[in-house]
Order: C-alpha cells, then structure tokens, then sequence
C-alpha cells in the first residue's frame, strides 16, 4: 500500500521517473472520473428529479427593493410596481419550467413580448430579466448590475413599471428558483399613477410569498443537495491532488537532478492553481 | 531537458511572465464576466488554447518539443476546463 502511493507522488524509477498521477494516462483517468461523476448526476435528475437541487431565500419585495436602490444611485426615477407585469413575468417562469427551457425565447418561439401580450399589458418599450439558482437577492442584483444589458434594463430611462415572478420548480430535474424581472413603459401613461399597490410594504425584509411561491416553495422545504456542490468539491480534490503531486514530483525531480523529457512543472502548477482559484471562488447562480 | 522549477524561472524568466500574463489575463476576464457562462466558457477555453500555444514555445526554445510533451499538455489543459465548465455550467 505505501509502496503504491509512492509510486503516486514520488518520481523513482519504477514509475520511469515521474510520479504516476502526472502521467498522461492517470490525466485521462481523472478526466474520465470526473465525466462519469456528471454522468451520474445528470442520471440522477431524470431518475429521481427534484432531489437535487438550489435553495433560495430571494423575494419579490427585495428585488424591487434593491433594484429601485440601483436607479436612486443613478438618479433616476424608482419603478412602480405593476400587478400585469408581476403575472406576465410569473407567467414566463413557469412557462420554462412546464417546457423545460431556459432562455429569453422558448423552444417553440415564444418571445417575452407575447406575455406581456397575453396578460394585456399594452407598451411602447419592455425589457426581461432572467436569473436562476442564486442563493439570496443582493447577489442576484449584483449579478446583473455587472452584465451591460440586464444593467441597461435595470437603469433604461424610460421604464416606468416594473414585475417580478419567483417561482420555484424543477428545470432539468434540478430544483430551483427563477427569477423573471419584467419592465415595461405602457402605452397609456396616465395608467402609471393608478397603480395597485405593490405585494407588500417595501422596506420588510420580511419574505412574502407570491401565490406561486407558496405553492411551489412546500417542494423545496427539505434542504437540498447541490450538484454545483457535488461537482465542485470533488473538482477541488482532484486539482489539489494533482497540483501535490506535481509539487512532489517538481521537489524530488530538482533534489535529485533527474534528467528527463517532460513538460514544465512550474507551467503546470501555475496553470492548474488558478483554475483551482477560479474554482474556488466561484458562485452559485446564473442570469441571461 | 531537466524539469527544475527554480532553474526554469531563472532561465526563462520572459517565457514564464509571459504565462504569468495569459493567465492573469484569463482570470481577471473570467471574473469580469462573472455569471455569464457564454462569455466564462469562452474565457476557459482561450486560457487553456493559450496555455498549449505557449507550452509549443516554450519546448520549441528549450529544444525539447515532442509530441509526448504536447500530449501532456493538451490533457492538462483538457482536464481544468472540462471540471471548470462541467462544474459550473
């Protein structure tokens, strides 16, 4: 046993010089562990869906909340709360998970501007916002502040209105919360100032769920288990495994001046930390 | 052909800060784009294409370019971005 671990991490000759996990075909084992690990994970989700999934604590209050804090900062006017725009942008969010897409426009053409036409909202100019698997609002909104488009629809000028639809479900067999941010300038301006009131006071912090979310949010009561989590731990294992036994080899190789034909350690090392840094610091969620 | 990390630097100091900058490069891009994957993923695979393009220089000074370096390369730089893409995309 110790002599097979020594021929993982220390260069001798048995391993012709050079520890045994650097050599091509234990990268191809990696590489093949690694694929069958998100195999059976995406098996997972079609055999057992819902199990694996993102909790969410983002609601429709805050996201109004924060995105009138972006426009303030910007000097421009707060959006008003719209109950047409909220049911068009609900609406979308649960057409993507009844189809089982994730995108502006669905698998059988379906635009943004046809929900905001089915629920009757008449405009002059509209905009969409998509997000997904984030944990909590503030990142969210950050998220889309630091992408130009979303951060255009969230400071557009002309927006007077705004809706929001959090709506948890399952896409791809992974449960989630999708988060629809729909903007609108109507038709008939004078509409503006008839406004319903907005879901609830705006300064709770308080989470108040929507219809839908109460609905749907009993399914994600459970904790769940991210395949994000799955992934990127068993990702950060390898990467550390690989960059020691690199750093082993790299230390055994120079003590003994071995002479051989191989590829550079400090180049392999520096490349592979910073993907291990990008790994590690990467977050949950994604916006489009 | 002697693999020393120190001795390497030393004498490819130019080689080595120009892979310092590609990857700089690569990760201050990635995290620019943070949560959008299209852009991200695009980002990977330029940081792993630009990390071969330099391996083919940096063998080809040394003199050492063979295809079992390049091999090895190749399946380094395949095996970062296929567990950073299939992780978080």
């Amino acid at each position: 046993m110790k002599q097979k671990l020594s021929l993982l991490f220390i260069p001798q000759e048995k391993n012709n010089y050079k520890s045994l996990l650097t050599h091509p075909s234990f990268l191809g084992i990696f590489i093949a562990v690694y694929l069958l690990n998100q195999s059976l994970i995406r098996s997972f989700t079609i055999l057992k869906p819902g199990v694996l999934g993102y909790s969410s604590e983002i609601t429709v209050q805050k996201v109004i909340k924060l995105t009138n804090q972006e426009r303030q900062k910007n000097g421009l006017p707060q959006l008003v709360y719209n109950q047409d725009l909220a049911s068009s942008a609900t609406n979308k969010a649960k057409d993507m998970f009844a189809y089982n897409y994730w995108a502006h426009n669905s698998p059988s053409g379906k635009t943004p501007w046809d929900f905001f036409k089915e629920i009757g909202y008449d405009y002059s100019t509209a905009g969409e916002n998509l997000a997904k698997d984030f944990y909590d609002t503030d990142s969210m909104v950050k998220a889309w502040m630091k992408s130009p488009t979303h951060r255009d629809n969230i400071l557009h000028a002309k927006y007077k209105e705004i809706g929001i639809g959090v709506v948890n479900g399952t896409l791809n067999g992974v449960k989630t919360t999708l988060v629809v941010q729909h903007f609108g300038l109507p038709l008939n301006l004078a509409s503006v100032s008839n406004q319903q009131n907005p879901p609830n006071d705006l300064n709770s912090e308080s989470p108040v769920l929507t219809e839908t979310q109460q609905i749907l949010s009993q399914e994600n009561s459970a904790p769940l288990i991210s395949p994000l989590q799955i992934s990127k731990t068993l990702g950060i294992i390898m990467f550390t495994i690989l960059i020691l036994a690199m750093l082993t080899d790299g230390y055994i190789t120079m003590k003994n001046k071995t002479k051989r034909l191989a590829g550079s350690a400090t180049g392999h090392i520096s490349f592979l930390a910073i993907i291990l840094m990008l790994l590690l610091f990467s977050q949950q969620g994604s916006i489009f | 052909m002697k693999t020393d990390i120190l001795k390497d630097l030393k004498k490819n100091p130019f080689e080595f800060i120009l892979l310092f900058l590609i990857l700089l490069t690569g990760a201050l891009f990635f995290l620019y784009f943070s949560f959008n994957s299209h852009y991200q993923r695009r980002v990977i695979y330029a940081t792993g294409a630009a990390y071969c393009f330099w391996s083919l220089i940096h063998h080809y000074r040394r003199g050492d370019l063979q295809l079992s370096i390049v091999v090895e390369y190749i399946l380094i730089a395949l095996f970062a971005t296929i567990l950073l893409t299939g992780t978080l995309f």
